[in-house]
């Protein structure tokens, strides 16, 4: 999600980036050609104003001043200059004829001379008389040859030129004179100003004097300044300047004949101006664009890994021992992934009960196999001992051995059990040992201490017997017959386990012996059935497990003990299913005891 | 909370605060149209005399980007007149008020209690007499400085030599800082040279005919220049030269014409321009404390009426 998300803002930061960039380029452009044709269309007003006072010029030259004498037609003179004047007085501030010596040969509108202004000093008067050829237009002065009584001063353009005046018959030079109103320019000027981004145009001849400056008195005060000279120096075109450490864009146009410039000044700052606002809507547009991707970002990333998630719990609940379904849902792949893992562990459930039930079987081959040890021998040896007994004509004894055999036979069959209450074990035990006392002529003694609760839990079946068989062969049975040979089988029960131990007080058995009587299965048995303690703690540990099993003490001429070590599980019809099932070594044991509590109280 | 979930509501969050942010500065941008708004308040406001000082405002409300509104006003203002109307233009919205203090006793606490709520600006005098006692700046005309000029001029013409001469001295009020200033710096220069003052007008009652002849009339003020040069016209002058200080186009005229001999001019356009710049700088700073200005002037005679420099003057005037 964080690299899809920071693809994502990344494209649409290029994006933004990319779009401002040409939103601006474009908008420049657009500034520049629209400052550029309105240059054009200024710049052609400018030019047919001066046009116009140019045909005014020629007008009162060549139809009023050229046409009439000065001594004789004053008046037609007069009323000519007066009827050019009245049709363009919008424009015009006056129109005057002076002679070679400056003196005002006509002038209109009528008004007094101010006393001596000395033309022949002034800037337009000079120009005239230098060049004679050319119409010349001054830059923007005060008037200073009228008196109208106004007390006004007025801001004039002069175009002045030299004619040829007739007075008296004789051809003389003189000026003719067109004061253009100002204001006239100024007004023109002034529409194209008014922006107020910082961009502005002014108005210079060509040596760079300014004739229109929106801030002309500033720059002439010295408050501001600007670049005039070196945009006179520019051809028509655009150019690019830093002008006191402002960088801008210069537009230049030429005015016809006067040789002006008409020079248009965009700041760059004017030209992000306007570009603020749209910089804050392409930004706050990739904000809400930005939350838009990380919302969707957020959705495609839930519905993606939502199945994942689901399917992982599922899997970690069956891996923390619950069975649930495994969840199967979302796209094909995970769906798939999905029927996969639920086909894998219905697999391995299935296999897992095969191999808890192969193991069964095999455990239940092992006893089966056990077991099937213990009877020849000690059959073998049991009927050898009556077939004596008949010999020596001892019937009861023989009697009562044949009793006690069928005794013995019948808890070993126990209906193919593997697993018998401990009071059959101990009975089992008591037949044994009866047979035994009858076989080795009362040599030993046989004590039992049973405590009676011991009898109502699980054994393992012919567990003491090879033990007993064990104390007599080993322990008693080399003893004299002053030493009287004991045997105690002890039933206890301690801390949820119960107790069966075997204790003589025969001749013990070597420290080195022990230890390898529980782990030598390969030791030849001298006497006896020949299953010895191996095997018995084998079937206890493959019933209850490793933890149980067979314990011996024992110490040279004073006797030995042998402990049988089980669980306490009450002998029930299930519990002796489960355990011959193998399941409390599959530590099942919780519910064993379980069962146990129920029966315990059920019996109450 | 998964760690995701945690991470994804933190990035909206960011983001919606960064929306907010955007879109605050977005209308603060476009209420960013919205202009300061200057009142200016000066005494007889149509007339001729503060035409520079009105485009000097006008210029500088433009090159700044403020809002500039002159009330109009009759001939002469009480305090009490003057205050009702800088009330008027705050309760209407002005953010600085620009003032030619009323003459008369209390405008200097007047304008000082204002100027607590709002900037503000005297120009051409301070409301004292004294300039520093006054404790609201002023943007003004160097005024000592142009009654030395004055007088300094006369003395230029007559080679220093004023022994044995008079004069008449003309002020529309001597209740200014501005008229008491210049008329010290006039008189200051012209003592121990041996000219006799014979009359002092002032009160605005104008030149008259009886008037005692004398050598010269000195107008201290615009009004005073055009009443002489009025006399001047009229013959009523008894052959007066007159010298003075002026800012009109109708005073210069009396120059043209050579009813006055010597003019000099305040930089009106600039103590129009320099007063609102000085406003809008305090206004960007809430601790910037306006300082008072002093502005130059110009001498006019006849023979350079028509300079560049002058006629630059003059087209600040014509405005």
């Amino acid at each position: 999600m964080v690299a899809f998300s920071v693809i994502s803002v990344s494209i649409m930061l290029i994006i933004g980036v990319v779009l401002y960039a040409r939103f601006s380029d474009i908008s420049r452009e657009e500034m520049i050609r629209s400052t550029q044709k309105l240059m054009e269309q200024t710049g052609e007003n400018l030019e047919d104003y001066l046009i116009s006072m140019r045909q005014i010029s020629d007008a009162a030259y060549y139809n009023v001043i050229k046409e009439s004498d000065f001594s004789s037609q004053e008046n037609d003179i007069q009323k000519g200059l007066n009827l050019l004047y009245e049709a363009n007085k919008d424009n015009l501030r006056s129109i005057a004829v002076y002679n070679n010596y400056g003196s005002l040969m006509a002038a209109e509108p009528v008004a007094s001379q101010k006393e001596d202004p000395d033309v022949t000093r002034q800037g337009w008067y000079v120009q005239a008389m230098d060049e004679m050829e050319n119409m010349h237009f001054s830059t923007p002065h005060i008037q200073n040859l009228f008196n109208d009584g106004t007390f006004r001063y007025y801001w004039v353009i002069s175009l002045s030129r030299v004619v040829e005046l007739t007075d008296g018959g004789d051809s003389k030079l003189g000026v003719l004179l067109v004061d253009m109103d100002y204001s006239s320019i100024s007004r023109m000027m002034k529409q194209i100003n008014t922006a107020n981004t910082g961009q502005y145009y002014y108005l210079c001849d060509s040596d760079g004097e300014i004739i229109y400056h929106q801030q002309q008195i500033q720059i002439s005060d010295g408050i501001l300044s600007e670049n005039s000279k070196t945009a006179a120096s520019y051809k028509d075109g655009v150019y690019d300047e830093t002008f006191e450490g402002e960088k801008r864009k210069v537009l230049v146009n030429t005015i016809s004949y006067t040789g002006w410039k008409l020079v248009g000044v965009i700041p760059y700052s004017s030209f992000t101006h306007g570009m603020i606002n749209i910089r804050y809507f392409i930004f706050l547009l990739m904000l809400l664009m930005g939350m838009m991707l990380v919302i969707i970002n957020r959705v495609i990333a839930v519905r993606i890994s939502r199945p994942i998630l689901l399917l992982n719990d599922s899997v970690r609940e069956y891996e923390a021992g619950k069975k649930p379904e495994i969840y199967i849902g979302g796209s094909q792949e995970i769906r798939h992934l999905g029927y996969s893992i639920q086909r894998s562990y219905e697999r391995i459930e299935s296999l897992m009960k095969k191999i808890v039930w192969e193991q069964n079987e095999r455990r239940r081959s092992e006893l089966d196999a056990l077991q099937s040890q213990i009877n020849p021998h000690f059959l073998y040896n049991a009927l050898d001992s009556i077939t004596w007994m008949i010999e020596a004509e001892r019937n009861d004894d023989a009697a009562y051995m044949i009793t006690e055999l069928a005794k013995f036979f019948r808890i070993s069959l126990s209906k193919g059990r593997t697993i018998i209450s401990v009071k059959d074990e101990l009975q089992h035990a008591k037949s044994y040992m009866n047979i035994q006392k009858i076989r080795c002529k009362n040599t030993f003694s046989v004590e039992f201490e049973i405590d009676p609760e011991v009898e109502t839990y699980c054994s393992v079946k012919l567990i003491l017997q090879p033990i007993l068989e064990n104390a007599i062969n080993y322990g008693v049975s080399s003893m004299d017959d002053d030493d009287c040979g004991e045997i105690r089988i002890i039933a206890r029960q301690e801390e949820g386990n119960i107790f069966l131990e075997v204790k003589d007080n025969g001749i013990g058995i070597p420290e080195d012996e022990v230890d390898l009587l529980l782990t030598d299965n390969t030791r030849v048995h001298k006497h006896g059935s020949g299953v010895g303690l191996v095997n018995v703690n084998n079937r206890i540990q493959i019933v209850f497990g490793k933890e149980y099993g067979i314990h011996i003490e024992s110490e040279l001429d004073e006797g030995t003990l042998v402990s049988i070590r089980m669980p306490a599980i009450l002998y029930t019809e299930e519990n002796r299913k489960l355990l011959e099932k193998g399941y409390y070594s599959l530590n099942r044991k919780k519910i064993i005891d379980e069962k146990r509590r129920e029966n315990k109280n059920e019996q109450q | 909370m998964s760690n995701s979930k945690k991470m994804f509501i933190l990035t909206e969050l960011l983001l919606a605060v960064m929306v907010i942010i955007v879109a605050f500065l977005m209308m603060r941008e476009k209420n960013s149209g919205n202009q300061d708004t200057i009142s200016v308040i000066i005494q007889d406001s149509e007339d001729g005399q503060w035409s520079a000082f009105k485009y000097g405002l006008r210029m500088a409300a433009e090159d700044l980007g403020v809002e500039m509104v002159v009330v109009s006003t009759e001939e002469k203002l009480s305090v009490q007149e003057q205050q009702s109307l800088i009330e008027n233009e705050i309760e209407n919205g002005a953010d600085a008020v620009i003032v030619q203090p009323a003459c008369g006793a209390g405008a200097e606490e007047m304008l000082q209690k204002i100027g607590k709520r709002i900037p503000i600006m005297l120009v051409e005098y301070t409301a004292s007499r004294e300039k520093d006692a006054s404790a609201l700046p002023a943007v003004r005309p160097d005024n000592g400085g142009m009654g030395t000029a004055l007088a300094e001029e006369i003395l230029k013409d007559y080679e220093g030599n004023l022994e044995g001469k008079t004069m008449g001295i003309v002020s529309s009020t001597l209740d200014t800082e501005a008229a008491l200033n210049r008329q010290e710096g006039f008189l200051d220069v012209l003592e121990g040279k041996g000219v006799e003052i014979l009359w002092t007008l002032s009160g605005g009652e104008g030149l008259a005919e009886e008037e005692e002849k004398v050598d010269f009339v000195i107008a201290l003020d615009d009004h005073s220049l055009i009443d002489a040069g009025r006399a001047a016209q009229a013959n009523n002058l008894h052959g007066a030269v007159v010298y003075g200080i002026g800012n009109s186009t109708e005073a210069v005229y009396y120059l043209d014409m050579g009813m006055v001999e010597c003019l000099v001019v305040p930089d009106e356009f600039n103590v129009g321009y320099q007063s609102i710049q000085e406003v809008v700088r305090k206004r960007g700073r809430l601790f910037r404390k306006m300082e008072s200005i002093e502005v130059s002037y110009t001498v006019m005679r006849r023979e350079n009426l028509f300079s560049d420099k002058n006629q630059e003057i003059l087209f600040t005037m014509n405005q």
